[in-house]
């Protein structure tokens, strides 16, 4: 069978809903544009814990300290099962974490910005797991057997954090004056990289890990859907999305909003967000104090 | 004991009494203590799990040969499907030739 | 007096009430530093989250340290039933003075052999001082002691796995361990040290024996161990000051990061 004919047959396969597993044969493309894709969520997992690694230690009860320490530690469970479907299509774990520190591979934006109080830790555990579990739920599906049986434990892990998210929030939001205040604040601030979260509107006819049922969903899709979902929880409990133009059409079903900054969006994933340059020093400096261990006690294979 | 390679271990777990075995994922460890102990966070730290087998991923026997599993040739005579539709018709005869049951029904 | 709210084992402490005041007092002197001692651990450990040196590692650490805040909350349910007050209060409520954690607690994490070697020391002496505990006269301490005792089990498990590959995986991790050690053993005493009152306890039968004969045999049964792998031996005897009120920049750092949020809304609740 020649090389061409291989990959219109496998291009059919994946194209009806057939699943491809790790040792099956596959495109070189397709093993690229997978690993890319499963590569950039790990990365996001793991730096996903450094905005709220802080408040842990300055959780200001011990169920919180206990919850919160439980959502950052699933995070961490989170990049090492996605690194490891990453790992099995070729590149090592370490050439990963390298590429990484090193800036050249990316994460997600919401995890380039600061959090300000308590009150962050919340609207992110809420808003941003519950932007993040959206599309998640359409990976379940991917056509990459592995990484969608991985969706599915990470979606039933994730169900929680976002439980513990609105409860924080609600706790501060039937507090003090101050409290609802600080919500408040975090939500102005917190709104903008939501609102970029799932990406440009793109041409699904020219997106690939579409057409190849990576992922299943179109990035319009997924926000329409947290929109719908979120906006009347936030509104039911007195908290305003800062968006003057926010409105669901009431025939079409279809959320209007301020075209989001996607100059924004694009400085900040490719490394120019507030705390990007931070959090990646903050991440070699820890590698490398660990590298000892690496090295002797675990002897992890060198980078390729 | 000096640093080995790390290894790729696939992990199983039952999930309540009685039930089988399943594949759950698998871990990076250097040894098979501390690949327990991590199988033990990550499929056990929630309570979900009553047992869990860790087995090193060179230790297991794959088979996934379409001519061994998929072979081609008809067998559905190992199968009740092979051999419900034909009952189905051969009962609706000999009831009306016994004059018992309502064509089409099958008890 | 225990009321059998929320928190309790429910047990009458018909044994507590008859406790004269200086044996009460023994006994919160004791939860209290157990409890603190659990805490403070819990947070530093918890620093480890995100940044362990494996994935994989990362995630058994969490669940140690967020085993041990488990078990602190449960002894200051303990302690709140005693003396009135709630957990919260209790664990986030005080001044840094106030603390009564063991002199081991008051390093940072450091690297991870001083990580490791702390948490080594502290899982094994707290292992011995709930075999002190488990049979307790105090019902309600006794039921929350065989709790702990069995979720200990993975600790000590996981930390004598990793004495092991520190002390023999060669020059540089054994060097930082011999060293993590050597700075660590006088205060790694004074967690079996410090409590005011602890014979008293002993005659009322809340603990086995005096704390000094749970050290002594602490350190008996991690003798053999120690001298397997030609690690450092203790000093004789625990240093002063245990349990403050003296205590390291270090621990005051970590108290206005543990309390900032507090602070900040003190009418607020979270």
């Amino acid at each position: 069978m020649s090389e061409s004919r291989r990959v219109q047959d496998f291009n059919r396969h994946v194209a009806s809903g057939g699943k491809v597993e790790a040792t099956d044969w596959m495109p070189e493309e397709y093993r690229r544009a997978v690993g890319r894709f499963v590569e950039m969520h790990a990365n996001s997992e793991l730096m996903g814990v450094l905005p709220e690694r802080e408040w842990i230690l300055r959780a200001p009860t011990l169920k919180r300290k206990l919850a919160l320490s439980a959502k950052v530690q699933d995070e961490v469970g989170h990049a090492q099962l996605l690194y490891r479907v990453a790992e099995d299509l070729g590149k090592p774990r370490e050439a990963m974490l390298a590429d990484l520190l090193a800036g050249k591979t990316k994460f997600h934006n919401v995890f380039h910005y600061p959090t300000h109080s308590w009150a962050d830790v919340g609207i992110i555990a809420w808003l941003v797991d519950a932007a993040a579990i959206v599309a998640q739920q359409a990976l379940r599906e991917s056509s990459y057997a592995p990484y969608g049986r991985t969706m599915k434990k990470i979606c039933w892990e994730e169900s929680v954090h976002i439980l513990h998210g609105r409860d924080v929030v609600l706790t501060m939001m039937n507090g003090t004056a101050r409290q609802r205040a600080l919500v408040q604040d975090a939500l102005e601030r917190w709104w903008g990289p939501l609102m970029q979260m799932h990406g440009p509107r793109t041409d699904p006819a020219k997106d690939r890990d579409l057409a190849w049922r990576i992922k299943n969903k179109d990035n319009e899709t997924l926000r329409q859907e947290f929109l719908t979902v979120y906006v009347p929880r936030l509104r039911e409990i007195g908290l305003q999305p800062p968006d003057p133009e926010l409105r669901q059409d009431p025939d079409s079903g279809t959320w209007r909003y301020t075209e989001p900054d996607w100059k924004e969006l694009y400085a900040v994933v490719t490394g120019h967000g507030p705390r990007s340059a931070e959090r990646l020093e903050f991440r070699r400096l820890n590698y490398a104090e660990t590298q000892w261990v690496r090295d002797t006690v675990l002897a992890a294979p060198l980078a390729a | 004991m000096p640093g080995q390679p790390m290894q790729v271990y696939e992990v199983f777990r039952r999930e309540r009494e009685g039930g089988p075995m399943q594949h759950a994922g698998n871990l990076l460890a250097p040894d098979p203590e501390l690949a327990s102990h991590y199988a033990r966070e990550f499929y056990g730290r929630r309570q979900e799990s009553v047992r869990l087998w860790i087995v090193p991923r060179a230790a297991i026997v794959d088979l996934d040969d379409p001519d061994l599993l998929q072979p081609p040739f008809d067998r559905s005579f190992k199968k009740p499907v092979g051999y419900s539709t034909e009952i189905k018709a051969k009962l609706a005869q000999a009831r009306s030739r016994a004059g018992t049951g309502k064509a089409g029904e099958i008890q | 007096m225990t009321t059998g709210g929320p928190g309790t084992t429910g047990e009458p402490a018909a044994s507590v009430n008859q406790f004269d005041p200086e044996t009460k007092q023994a006994l919160a002197n004791l939860l209290l530093a157990t409890a603190d001692d659990e805490f403070v651990i819990g947070f530093w450990d918890s620093e480890w989250t995100g940044i362990a040196p494996l994935l994989e590692e990362d995630v058994a650490f969490a669940s140690l340290a967020q085993d041990e805040i488990g078990h602190a909350q449960a002894l200051y349910q303990l302690l709140a039933d005693l003396e009135g007050g709630d957990p919260d209060e209790l664990a986030f409520g005080r001044r840094p003075e106030e603390y009564r954690h063991a002199r081991l607690l008051d390093h940072p994490r450091t690297d991870w052999a001083f990580s490791v070697a702390r948490r080594f020391l502290y899982d094994t002496a707290d292992a011995a001082r709930l075999d002190a505990l488990v049979a307790s006269a105090h019902a309600p301490l006794a039921g929350v002691v065989a709790k702990m005792r069995r979720e200990e089990t993975y600790h000590l498990l996981h930390m004598h796995a990793w004495l092991e590959r520190l002390a023999t995986g060669g020059p540089e991790p054994r060097s930082r361990l011999v060293a993590a050690m050597e700075r660590l053993w006088p205060d790694a005493l004074c967690v079996l040290a410090g409590v005011e009152g602890d014979a008293l306890l002993v005659e009322a039968g809340v603990l086995a024996e005096p704390l000094a004969a749970v050290r002594r045999r602490w350190l008996a049964g991690l003798a053999p161990e120690l001298e397997r792998l030609g690690l450092p031996a203790p000093p004789a005897d625990p240093p002063a000051g245990c349990r403050g009120p003296d205590r390291s920049d270090d621990f005051r750092w970590l108290w206005e990061q543990f309390t900032m949020v507090r602070r900040s809304d003190p009418e607020a609740v979270w």
